[in-house]
């Protein structure tokens, strides 16, 4: 019984992991924005990032 | 019978229990075995009787302890076992002493006119069907091997008879020792009981107390099961190497996938530019856009490297992918930082002059990048390039899938070698030696 839900099991994470690649997933964290006007093309300056006021790292050992 | 004579009206009559009375007190004794019993014991003033004597001349009277638990299945329950109908005749009790520590168990004795004679032990709430062995096991050092199959050795110890009931095959005594040789190979258990005249081999085989109760229409439910037995089958033992098996072939697969991802990705450079970025220059809006990018095919990830000069320095890129028909936009933040240096321990270095991202789930269409840059305001010019790229396959995945993979099958190994460790635990070769106390 061990035996075939691991093979389910196996079958499930290979297709995952296909289907997860196909579609072009990502591990990454990225916001999704929408109805950004197309002004921002001539007008850089208004856009407003979500990282705009996003405190980074700036130091080293 | 002649061929005259007429055929008899009536069948012979079934056989039944024999009632006699106990010499000692006079309470009557049922014998059901049908004068195959060599001593019958009564169950009111537990005196051993000869059962091949008419008299039932009394062998031995043993006090029995107030308040001693009954048999699990009564004396004269019938059922099945194994297809072949049994009734129980016989019960004891039996012990033996490991580091000063009593372990009891119990032998039930089944009768069957037309077939050899039954037992069943239970130790726990763990049963054993046994029966006599058809030859006689080879021992050698610490296993026996009994047709054809090798049983190792599990305990050995003195086992002392506590308390009888009922009829038995044998001379049964109170008090009679024999030494016992246990070897297993789960679900079986061969056991050897050695006295002072004879040696008798035995062979049996694991029962759950459910299988028990059903073949026996006892009612409610069988005692649980504590701990691990000797000859008890393991839940998972039998599925380790077909699942380790099986992970060795999801392995391969999952190494093709990756490499059959990898030669049907684009990975094409789809935009690739480099910028400097002087803080010294009089400040006006930091952001700027890039030119405009095709992204074909299907739907798939985007890919931007972030490639800058930082030396013990950082800068940090506020990015925006925005589709420039869409008005859909990815919003996301990279630094790039590299610091080295040396101190007690030696050289060391921290992050690098490269980060990647991938932004996922991008339609086709045609794109370009808002890039911000921040730097240190004392920094040096700096330059840094920015390279995006289309459908990249994402390792991460795979990694997280041989893992994935790999984790269940651990796990059960795990399990397994957990179960075979209390198993042994138990036996005259435990996986851990306790030292002596003295030590």
């Amino acid at each position: 019984m061990f035996r075939k839900l691991y093979l389910a099991y196996g079958m499930l994470v290979l297709g995952g992991t296909g289907f997860a690649q196909y579609h072009g997933w990502s591990l990454d964290r990225i916001s999704q924005l929408k109805n950004v006007p197309k002004s921002v093309r001539d007008n850089p300056g208004s856009y407003r990032s979500v990282y705009g006021f996003y405190h980074h790292y700036t130091g080293g050992k | 019978m002649s061929a005259g004579t007429p055929p008899l009206s009536n069948p012979p009559p079934k056989p039944q229990a024999r009632a006699l009375n106990c010499p000692q007190c006079g309470a009557a004794i049922i014998l059901r075995s049908l004068g195959h019993a060599e001593t019958v014991v009564c169950a009111s003033c537990h005196s051993i009787l000869d059962a091949k004597d008419p008299n039932l001349q009394i062998l031995q009277k043993f006090d029995a302890i107030v308040g001693e638990v009954p048999p699990l299945i009564r004396l004269g329950t019938r059922g099945k076992l194994r297809g072949v109908d049994y009734e129980v005749i016989g019960f004891q009790r039996r012990s033996i002493k490991v580091e000063g520590i009593r372990y009891d168990w119990h032998e039930y004795v089944l009768f069957n006119p037309y077939k050899p004679t039954r037992y069943l032990t239970e130790y726990n709430g763990h049963w054993n069907d046994i029966s006599v062995c058809k030859e006689l096991p080879v021992t050698q050092f610490a296993s026996a091997n009994y047709l054809g199959e090798i049983y190792k050795h599990f305990q050995t110890a003195d086992a002392n008879t506590n308390f009888v009931l009922g009829e038995f095959p044998w001379q049964v005594r109170v008090d009679e020792h024999a030494t016992v040789n246990e070897y297993v190979k789960p679900p079986r258990v061969l056991s050897s009981e050695k006295t002072a005249n004879e040696v008798t081999w035995s062979i049996g085989e694991y029962m759950y107390g459910a299988d028990i109760w059903k073949s026996f229409n006892l009612p409610g439910s069988a005692p649980q099961a504590v701990g691990v037995y000797e000859n008890q089958p393991s839940p998972v033992s039998e599925n380790v190497k077909g699942i380790w098996a099986a992970f060795l072939a999801f392995a391969v697969l999952l190494f093709f996938l990756m490499a059959g991802f990898d030669f049907i990705s684009n990975k094409g450079t789809v935009f690739d530019s480099s910028y400097h970025l002087n803080v010294g220059e009089p400040k006006g809006e930091a952001s700027f856009v890039t030119d405009v990018f095709n992204l074909e095919g299907r739907t798939s990830n985007v890919e931007v490297v972030t490639t800058a000069n930082v030396d013990n320095s950082w800068i940090y890129l506020n990015y925006a992918l925005i589709n420039q028909d869409t008005e859909q936009a990815w919003d996301f933040g990279r630094e790039v930082s590299y610091y080295h240096g040396y101190d007690s321990d030696g050289s060391w270095t921290e992050g690098g002059q490269k980060n990647s991202v991938v932004i996922p789930s991008v339609p086709a269409g045609h794109y370009y990048l808002r890039i911000e840059p921040e730097v240190d305001p004392k920094h040096p010019p700096i330059t840094y390039s920015v390279e995006v790229k289309r459908d990249v396959p994402v390792l991460g995945f795979f990694g997280i899938a041989f893992f994935a993979l790999l984790l269940p099958a651990i796990a059960i190994t795990w399990r397994s070698l957990s179960f075979e460790r209390m198993r042994w635990a138990e036996s005259d070769h435990p996986p851990i030696k306790i030292g002596n106390s003295d030590e």
